[in-house]
């Protein structure tokens, strides 16, 4: 049988063509000839290369010779490949892609993906490579941010040299009662500059606290129960996992949506900043859960550190303390002190676990929203 | 369309260019390669490639005759094959040993001229219209010279970097060539320094209209918050480097856009082809912009599902403003002769990030 559809030809490895038929002969043979049937040129159907079907694009059959003929005419084609027995390449992925079925399946496949990357993969690796890379990383990381801290942020320390021993003999006492050998924590002091009362841990172990912090303070637990969170901090390597997340995210997407333009540069800032926030949202509430164990374990009650808390707030945002922020790095104050004042009665389980919501449902207080 | 000759008083014939290709078709092409690239772990990811690339060179139409893409899939998938074990080398290597940065860091830099052209020359053979090649050729040493000594002197001069940009678009430009005949750019440099300085003035408004409307925002929320207790507008002081840097990212993309367009603009229309050919771009600097910003931000609301959907609007547009200018006979292409090369400097140049082109 012989089949026949409408193209045009290029001559050999020009740009020169004709409007030209292509037809199946007896034995497998491709022939394309002119309108008025005068063969232009024949090849047995093996040697022939086809491209292969993708939407509407011009089907072409690449000859020995260097020239071509080609063709708008998909289903012609098919039939024409079929009546020359040759294989149609990529037709699964043509059905694939033109039944909506198999779109929406692939949708799905493609939505669950994205989800396990960012709710169970990339913590994993982050946390992994974060725990792995610490003991090279920590220290040289520890430096440069604090030599940028207290050249842009903060001051020196003015606190009492008295006030200064009791401090570091609270944070030993809690640092005894901690995950991390006791060695492997330091307390430094600084004045609180543009950060005001605040404490925080630096991957090697350092850790900071503000003097308009300890003036905050009334009670010695309300501090170890800070210096308790900064250390779960400083244990979980918090820091590092941040920064191995941030670069891999953006990386899984480019790699399987094969593009990284500035469109997907732009579209990836605030997904990312909420992805990001509610990952750090997880590690402060890792942060007070073992701080509230640490303190248990000393025999004080985890309460106190949610008076604190509340009173910072109140400092830095005046009686109605600071609004709740669907977007920042910590939880709502409100709801970590009410957190905080449970685990009073011993550790909350199970836990509403922000980076495994597998475990305790999805959250919109993990996303941001409460 | 049909297949203007070009006219034999000598009248150039000017042919436009034209995309064909639609934001339903290709987002179903884009869902099942996302999905098969998945459930391959990341094999089919080459497949993909080579598939998005037909899409857009293949409905890109000119003077009734569209693009193509020849790549083979296979040899992408060994490129990226050698590209990942290198990244995962180089992350974990750095990692570990800090120290060894420096030393990819030379590998890399003595590497890059000849990834950029291996990459610049796959990119180049693999693309065809009407039957004939394009070519791209250039020595190690011109493209040292383009890429890595401009570089660095832009970084340590900044005033240079119009001027290397100018550097960049020559070579890039000039090295292409089409059935045997080679492309030519020349403009003066105050053209492009003037569409730089714009952009630079445009950024500095940006940061200071940025950091007013931050502060008023967070101003205003925590004034509700004081006022009226329970019922509050969730800002706090400290999302106040937060809204700065989304606002800014936002803008920055828009003057990048709007820069990018109006050099590319400059680069192309300015260019010829031998035998009688000259190439037009006339798009809207501020027009690429916010499509591009409104692509990005619709892609955003649409947890990425507007993604193909915008990457056709955006080559829509993009491709009506390019034109031909003809006053040759586009018959008389043939291509050159041209010996297999392999997609290995290309891959290892795409995982890098490292963007060559226009």
């Amino acid at each position: 049988m012989s089949w026949t559809i409408e193209g045009r030809y290029f001559y050999p490895g020009a740009a020169r063509h004709v409007p030209a038929r292509a037809s199946a002969e007896p034995k497998r043979i491709l022939r394309v000839a002119d309108e008025e049937g005068h063969t232009l040129a024949e090849a047995p159907a093996r040697r022939v290369k086809v491209t292969s079907r993708l939407a509407r694009l011009m089907r072409r059959f690449d000859l020995p010779d260097g020239s071509r003929f080609e063709t708008d005419d998909n289903d012609g084609a098919d039939a024409l490949l079929r009546a020359l027995r040759k294989r149609r390449r990529g037709r699964f992925t043509d059905r694939l892609e033109r039944a909506w079925p198999a779109v929406g399946v692939s949708l799905i496949v493609s939505l669950l993906f994205g989800y396990y990357i960012v709710v169970q993969a990339v913590p994993l690796a982050a946390e992994w490579l974060a725990l792995k890379a610490l003991p090279t990383v920590g220290h040289a990381m520890t430096e440069q941010t604090l030599l940028t801290l207290d050249r842009f942020a903060l001051t020196p320390t003015q606190l009492a040299p008295a006030d200064q021993a009791k401090a570091a003999a609270l944070f030993h006492r809690v640092a005894a009662h901690a995950r991390g050998a006791a060695s492997g924590y330091r307390l430094i002091f600084r004045g609180g500059g543009r950060i005001g009362p605040n404490a925080f841990g630096l991957p090697d172990g350092t850790i900071v606290m503000t003097d308009p912090l300890w003036a905050l303070v009334k009670n010695d637990a309300e501090i170890e129960g800070v210096f308790a969170h900064e250390m779960s901090h400083v244990d979980h390597a918090h820091q590092l996992q941040r920064i191995f997340e941030a670069s891999l995210i953006p990386a899984t997407i480019a790699i399987f949506t094969g593009d990284m333009s500035q469109m997907s540069q732009i579209s990836a800032i605030l997904p990312g900043i909420v992805v990001q926030s509610a990952y750090s949202r997880g590690f402060e509430q890792q942060a007070d859960d073992d701080g509230a164990a640490t303190l248990r374990r000393m025999g004080e009650k985890p309460s106190h550190m949610a008076d604190l808390l509340e009173r910072m707030d109140k400092k830095l945002c005046g009686k109605n303390g600071c609004p709740p922020s669907w977007i920042g790095d910590h939880p709502d104050t409100a709801a970590r002190a009410a957190r905080l004042r449970a685990e009073d009665k011993g550790p909350i389980t199970p836990g509403e676990d922000c980076l495994r919501p597998w475990k305790s449902g999805i959250s919109l207080r993990c996303l941001g929203w409460d | 369309m049909p297949d203007l000759p070009a006219q034999p008083d000598g009248a150039p014939t000017i042919h436009t260019v034209e995309f064909r290709g639609r934001g339903g078709e290709y987002f179903r092409i884009w869902i099942v390669n996302i999905a098969l690239s998945v459930l391959t772990l990341g094999i089919y990811t080459a497949w993909a490639k080579v598939r998005t690339q037909r899409y857009f060179y293949g409905n890109t139409y000119l003077a009734g005759h569209s693009f193509e893409y020849h790549a083979s899939a296979w040899r992408i998938l060994i490129g990226r094959a050698i590209a990942l074990t290198l990244f995962l080398g180089y992350s974990l290597s750095v990692v570990f040993v800090p120290l060894t940065f420096g030393i990819w860091f030379l590998i890399l830099g003595a590497a890059l001229p000849w990834l950029a052209n291996t990459s610049t020359r796959f990119g180049a053979r693999n693309t065809s219209w009407r039957n004939v090649r394009f070519n791209f050729n250039a020595t190690y040493f011109e493209t040292f010279i383009a890429y890595v000594v401009w570089s660095v002197a832009a970084l340590a001069f900044f005033p240079l970097i119009p001027y290397a940009r100018r550097v960049h678009d020559y070579f890039y430009i000039n090295h292409h060539r089409f059935g045997g005949r080679g492309f030519e750019t020349a403009f003066a440099a105050r053209r492009i320094y003037f569409i730089y300085l714009f952009g630079f003035i445009l950024i500095v408004v940006l940061l200071l209209a940025v950091i007013a409307i931050a502060g008023a925002a967070v101003e205003i929320a925590t004034h509700v918050h004081n006022v009226f207790g329970r019922f509050s507008i969730p800002l706090g002081p400290e999302n106040f480097s937060l809204i700065v840097l989304v606002l800014f990212g936002i803008g920055t993309a828009f003057v990048a856009s709007f820069v990018t367009t109006l050099v590319t603009n400059l680069s192309v229309s300015n260019a010829t082809l031998e035998g009688g050919f000259k190439l037009s771009s006339k798009a809207s600097g501020l027009r690429v912009a916010w499509i591009v910003v409104t692509n990005a931000l619709l892609t955003l609301a649409t947890l990425g599902l507007f993604y193909p959907f915008g990457r056709v609007r955006l080559a829509r547009y993009r491709m009506r403003k390019y034109a031909l200018i003809a006053s040759g006979n586009l018959d008389d292409f043939t291509s050159e002769a041209l010996e297999a090369q392999s997609a290995i400097g290309q891959e290892i140049a795409g995982f890098f990030d490292l963007g060559f082109g226009l």
